[in-house]
């Protein structure tokens, strides 16, 4: 499957998980890895399955990496409505009214321009036990499967 | 691939970011981390909060600069005294000072010397353990902390703490033990500027909401047009009347201090305000108004001097990042994005010179520890952890070497 994992980092967790998710499916999939911030939405490719993996900041909003992502959907309103992604959000519960908003906020951005969300929002809890790959990597793989009937090829 | 030997001066944060970024960029870099420590990460574990644990988070990153990207650790290593910074930049093509601020920026208003006050920096250390540091005073039954910024607020919310409240910690026995007995019955925590403007993050500010023994009250937080200023304002605000516990917790904004008062103690500060006058009596004042150099580095000398002081380019191969160029602004972010910075700017201007002799000229300093030494500490404070605890932290610099050498301690 062709799969493009789309990070949006403040301070650099969410990179490092979506450079390792990379690592983890290079050998079955063609995999490429981009931060947000240098993600224009007229970029999107509908063949392929789009990771989202991003973390919260501020009080509740997308870190900084991400914004300028939303701003530029914002002011193009892309129509995404052929294109399949799935997310992945870290956060903190110490931060517990807001755990999470960031990919919460990230998700609800990409429905909103049409796209299809696969599978469940996972979070990753720095106060928490789990390792972020830990969680990401099954994650993944489910997702992968899920989207192989969506985007019309075996996963 | 870009070769060329680049020092870091200090494993902090800001430290282990530009390693990264530079590593990133160039793999084929000889890129040293020096710390007058035995252990690295600086403020990541000597500064952030111990019931912060998922801001600690980042170290794991750090740890891959180490174990993926290359980079070495010389620890225990002082400049000036080990050597000298005309000897780094003799042997590498680039030396970057990153040695953060670690001196609590004095008061500077009569009584300030009285015995009593102390500095958030000097107090945190000695809460986290720091090998450095000295021991935990008594605070009385009202401390009242000077400051709203992240580091008054981190002291707020760890002296309002009940015990079962820093599980998942790394806070050590001795501080544990201070807290649980400090007797304090009332902390006031005094701001200069109005509530709108005071420098702490929101999300530090609702924490506090969660705190499971106090009685909250928020005088003069005032109201902005502005709706940031404002959100913060609400988020302050609604702390007031909360009461979940008898000790006493009360926000003031709009209080400058004027003078320390006391005999031979802190007895009380006296603020200037908008209504004139006030004496706010109290029995230990904690400054946390900002950090400034600890002296061990002519900074103000390096950064009157500089080629471009806003870009961290001191002179020819010298450059400084983080809290040491900046001063005390900004938190972990702001000092990634200004260690990705400063890591482009050295690889534009970086020429490698094959004759320099990069880690080599510190292959003589026995005392020096690495990154392997450091996981041997690492290992052992984790495996040691008591129950409701995520570490023990070594305390001493005589431990740490001793673990870091693969010694057994004498039993
Ligand atoms: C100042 C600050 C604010 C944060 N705010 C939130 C928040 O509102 N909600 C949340 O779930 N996590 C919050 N976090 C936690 C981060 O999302 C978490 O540490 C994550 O691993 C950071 O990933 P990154 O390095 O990719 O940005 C905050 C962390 C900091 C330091």
């Amino acid at each position: 499957m062709k799969i493009t994992i789309l990070y949006g980092t403040e301070t650099g967790n969410a990179e490092m998980l979506a450079e390792d998710i990379q690592s983890e499916l290079e050998g079955g999939h063609d995999v490429d890895c981009l931060n947000l911030s240098d993600m224009a939405p007229s970029d999107f490719d509908a063949s392929r399955l789009f990771l989202l993996v991003c973390s919260t900041y501020g009080d509740g909003e997308l870190p900084a990496s991400a914004q300028p992502f939303a701003e530029a959907m914002a002011a193009e309103q892309p129509d995404l409505s052929a294109l399949h992604f799935a997310i992945f959000g870290l956060g903190d519960s110490e931060y517990d009214e807001t755990f999470n908003h960031g990919p919460k906020k990230l998700a609800e951005l990409m429905q909103a321009h049409g796209a299809h969300q696969i599978g469940e929002r996972v979070a990753h809890d720095a106060s928490g036990a789990d390792m972020a790959e830990d969680l990401a990597f099954p994650w993944a793989e489910e997702v992968i499967a899920l989207a192989g009937a969506a985007l019309g090829e075996a996963a | 691939m870009t070769a060329g030997k680049i020092a870091i001066v200090g494993a902090g944060p800001s430290g282990c970011f530009l390693a990264q970024s530079l590593l990133k960029s160039a793999p084929g870099l000889e890129v040293d981390l020096i710390d007058r420590l035995p252990v690295p990460y600086g403020l990541v574990r000597y500064g952030v909060a111990a019931d912060h644990q998922g801001t600690k988070g980042v170290a794991r990153q750090f740890a891959r600069v180490f174990e993926r990207q290359g980079a070495r650790f010389f620890g225990n290593v002082t400049l000036g005294r080990d050597i000298t910074l005309e000897a780094l930049r003799g042997a590498y093509d680039a030396v970057v000072l990153a040695a953060g601020l670690s001196q609590d920026r004095p008061l500077g208003i009569p009584g300030a010397d009285l015995p009593g006050v102390h500095g958030a920096g000097t107090l945190t250390r000695a809460l986290y353990d720091h090998p450095d540091a000295g021991g935990l005073p008594g605070l009385g039954p009202r401390p009242l902390i000077v400051g709203n910024g992240n580091v008054a607020i981190d002291l707020l919310r760890l002296l309002a703490k009940q015990p079962g409240e820093l599980d998942g910690s790394d806070l050590g026995p001795v501080a544990t033990g201070w807290l649980a007995q400090s007797g304090i019955e009332e902390i006031t925590i005094a701001g200069r500027s109005p509530a709108a403007q005071a420098k702490f993050d929101t999300v530090m500010i609702k924490e506090l909401a969660k705190l499971s023994g106090v009685s909250i009250r928020v005088l003069g937080a005032g109201s902005s047009d502005d709706p940031a200023e404002q959100k913060k304002i609400d988020a302050v605000q609604a702390l007031d009347g909360i009461a979940t516990g008898p000790r006493r917790v009360t926000f003031r904004f709009g209080l400058t201090p004027v003078a320390v008062v006391g005999h031979s103690h802190v007895e009380a500060v006296r603020f200037a305000t908008d209504a004139g006058e006030e004496v706010v009596p109290c029995t230990s004042v904690l400054t946390a108004i900002g950090f400034g150099p600890s002296g061990d580095l002519p900074r103000e000398a390096l950064l009157a001097d500089a080629t471009d002081a806003g870009a961290g380019a001191l002179a020819p191969g010298l450059y400084a990042t983080g809290w040491f160029r900046r001063g005390p602004r900004g938190t972990i972010p702001d000092n990634r994005a200004d260690a990705q910075a400063l890591a482009a700017r050295i690889l534009d201007q970086l020429a490698p010179d094959p004759a320099k002799a990069g880690r080599a000229a510190l292959a003589g300093l026995a005392q020096a520890v690495d990154y392997t030494g450091w996981t041997r500490i690492d290992a052992h404070e984790i495996k040691a952890a008591p129950e409701g605890r995520c570490r023990a932290k070594i305390t001493t610099r005589e431990e740490m070497l001793r673990l870091a050498r693969h010694q057994e301690t004498p039993q």
